[in-house]
């Protein structure tokens, strides 16, 4: 029933609290630290920009934040697309016994994870040992700070949250759609491309702008996992504030990841908005 | 049952879930033209011969034959066999058009001919004007008639009907299944209608298959079915019946003489003396309080419990000796008669019916 009406729904006073809770918590600091990024001794200055992005090492750095949380949301997406299938199809015992496995890991904390990816991840670990037993490598290398083996640590810490959202959407489809498909001729890949990818869209996208918005912002996990060689927006921002005691610069870095994770999010929305009907 | 000249033959079909026996080997064959049912109780086994049919499902044993091609084998989507399914799977992210194109685009049809089939059946099914609408805003009738013209439009061979109607309010049921079946015999379509519901089997079939416990019963023409039910089950399913269960006292010259607790009845059909059977008498063949009896005649004493009033006609509860329920059917309400009264029953000898004890399972 889509009742249109003028007045405020008294439902959407629900939502009060949460939005108090950001203003105050998230959108208040938010904007102190963007209005300090643009002040200088004498007035507002775009200055903190022009020397930011004048200086070729910050240029690697947004490279390497936006390659990080790219590949992290693609190998989440490879892994957590099939999966979420898998759950959406899966009934009762089997179902709750998947569940339990994708959301117990979030209890574990991100830096005993990331200590625990530390040792797979070293030349002697598991992952180097299975490479070279399949052929892949001819001789044990070293994943650990790698930008390979921070993504692979990501991607095992924001796992969940690409499954579940594709999970919540897949579950709502009527799994009659496929059978109606192929009594209509549709093959298996056309019934993938023409009816269960479209219709899972929602959810795809929904996990990966979670998985890229955390991944784009991380800052343990690269800390651990790669090391201070390899700095990323996140990480910049934090030695910015800790190390270096320069507000302006961490709050100029702070504010171009906020603007290119709005930005990444608000196009890739746009790009794979549901066509109405013609 | 495997005839020649048959579009739709299904032979041996098995098929076990667990300890669960769904399909007990059944042999279904279909004319080409012909519109059959298959009736029975959820649990019957009705639905799961539909999904071998489609191939939606694999028997465990048998094979399935259509347009004298074995397809036994052959994957749904190169069967031809369209199906409307119980909730109809509408795609929801497609228009009205766009859901009964569908079929065409992924078969490759050329664009100017997807258009003008897709404009045909929209037609056919009174839906020209709901072409460009989403499907979520269309009534429950509506989204059906999508349904079917979706499936129509693909021209197959054979149509699978999966209940329909159960999703429909009850009081527009009968018009669409008028209208269902004067669009079908415009089409031509040899069409299968799986439902558990009686009176739909009656009113669209040429022929309906009574399952029970993954066996067909009797496969017949509705009124052979009504009238002629094979057996305790079909006759309980189809319509309403008294049930009065004795012992074979004589049979002869194809009438059966019953002692039971109401007395003796007789009945047409040949058992052995001794042998126990069910005297069965549909409601509408019993007369009340007759004056003037036809000669041969069962004649009972019991007495009326209920009167429902339905309408067009009354249904008279009573109760006889053993506790055994009549039913009666009448046109008008008795006028004489209240609750608690006793009545004379009577039926002729050739309007009752005899039964075997039910198969056990």
């Amino acid at each position: 029933m889509n009742a249109s009406s003028s007045r405020v729904d008294p439902v959407a006073l629900l939502a009060a609290p949460a939005i108090l809770y950001m203003l105050v918590v998230f959108a208040l600091p938010m904007s102190v630290l963007v209005i300090r990024s643009f002040s200088g001794s004498s007035g507002p200055t775009i200055e903190a920009y022009t020397s930011f992005l004048g200086d070729a090492f910050n240029w690697r750095v947004i490279g390497n934040t936006l390659r990080i949380a790219f590949f992290t949301s693609l190998v989440c997406l490879l892994i957590g697309y099939p999966t979420a299938v898998a759950l959406a199809r899966s009934k009762g015992a089997v179902q709750a016994l998947l569940l339990v496995a994708i959301i117990l890991p979030l209890s574990v904390g991100v830096v005993v994870k990331t200590f625990a990816w530390q040792i797979v991840l070293r030349r002697d670990g598991i992952v180097a040992a299975f490479l070279v037993a399949t052929g892949v490598w001819d001789e044990p290398q070293l994943l650990l700070f790698t930008e390979t083996g921070l993504v692979l640590g990501a991607a095992n810490v924001f796992l969940p949250f690409m499954i579940l959202p594709i999970y919540s959407v897949l579950k709502l489809i009527n799994p009659n759609l496929q059978d109606a498909a192929a009594t209509l001729g549709a093959s298996p890949a056309q019934r993938f491309f023409r009816i269960a990818l479209p219709l899972a869209t929602p959810g795809l996208f929904s996990g990966t702008s979670i998985v890229f918005s955390l991944a784009a912002s991380m800052y343990v996990i690269p800390s651990l996992l790669i090391g201070d060689r390899f700095q990323t927006l996140a990480t910049l921002t934090g030695r910015a504030f800790l190390l270096m005691r320069d507000e302006r610069l961490g709050s100029t870095t702070a504010t171009v990841l906020l603007v290119l994770s709005i930005l990444i999010v608000t196009v890739s929305a746009w790009a794979v908005r549901p066509k109405g009907g013609r | 049952m495997a005839s020649t000249h048959a579009l739709l033959d299904v032979s041996g079909a098995e098929k076990t879930f667990g300890a669960n026996r769904v399909l007990g080997g059944i042999d279904f064959s279909v004319a080409r033209g012909e519109f059959v049912s298959l009736l029975g109780p959820s649990g019957c086994g009705k639905t799961t011969l539909l999904r071998i049919v489609a191939g939606l499902m694999a028997a465990d044993r048998g094979s399935v034959r259509l347009d004298g091609a074995e397809i036994t084998n052959v994957p749904t989507h190169k069967r031809n066999v369209g199906v409307v399914f119980q909730n109809y799977a509408l795609f929801p992210h497609l228009t009205v058009a766009e859901n009964v194109a569908f079929g065409l685009r992924v078969q490759k049809f050329a664009p100017e001919q997807i258009g003008k089939t897709v404009e045909r059946f929209l037609d056919l099914v009174h839906l020209g004007e709901k072409a460009s609408q989403p499907v979520r805003g269309l009534s429950g009738g509506q989204q059906q008639r999508v349904a079917v013209a979706r499936a129509l439009a693909v021209a197959p061979k054979l149509l699978l009907l999966d209940e329909p109607f159960s999703a429909l309010d009850r009081k527009l049921r009968e018009g669409m299944q008028i209208d269902l079946k004067r669009i079908l015999r415009e089409v031509g379509i040899t069409t299968v209608l799986v439902t558990h519901d009686q009176e739909e089997a009656l009113v669209m079939s040429d022929r309906i298959a009574v399952m029970n416990r993954g066996e067909i019963e009797q496969f017949a023409a509705p009124a052979d079915v009504y009238l002629r039910p094979q057996s305790l089950f079909v006759l309980g399913f189809v319509g309403h019946a008294a049930r009065i269960e004795g012992h074979v006292l004589t049979s002869q010259n194809g009438l059966v003489e019953v002692e039971t607790p109401l007395g003796l009845l007789k009945a047409p059909g040949n058992f052995v003396s001794g042998s126990t059977v069910t005297v069965a008498v549909r409601p509408e063949y019993i007369r009340v309080n007759d004056a003037s009896p036809e000669p041969d005649s069962n004649m009972i004493q019991a007495t009326l419990t209920e009167i429902v009033f339905q309408g067009s006609k009354s249904h008279l509860h009573f109760i006889g000796n053993g506790d055994t329920p009549i039913l009666v059917e009448a046109s008008q309400l008795p006028r004489d008669l209240r609750p608690g009264a006793t009545a004379t029953l009577t039926w002729r000898f050739g309007d009752g019916l005899s039964f075997p004890p039910e198969r056990s399972a």
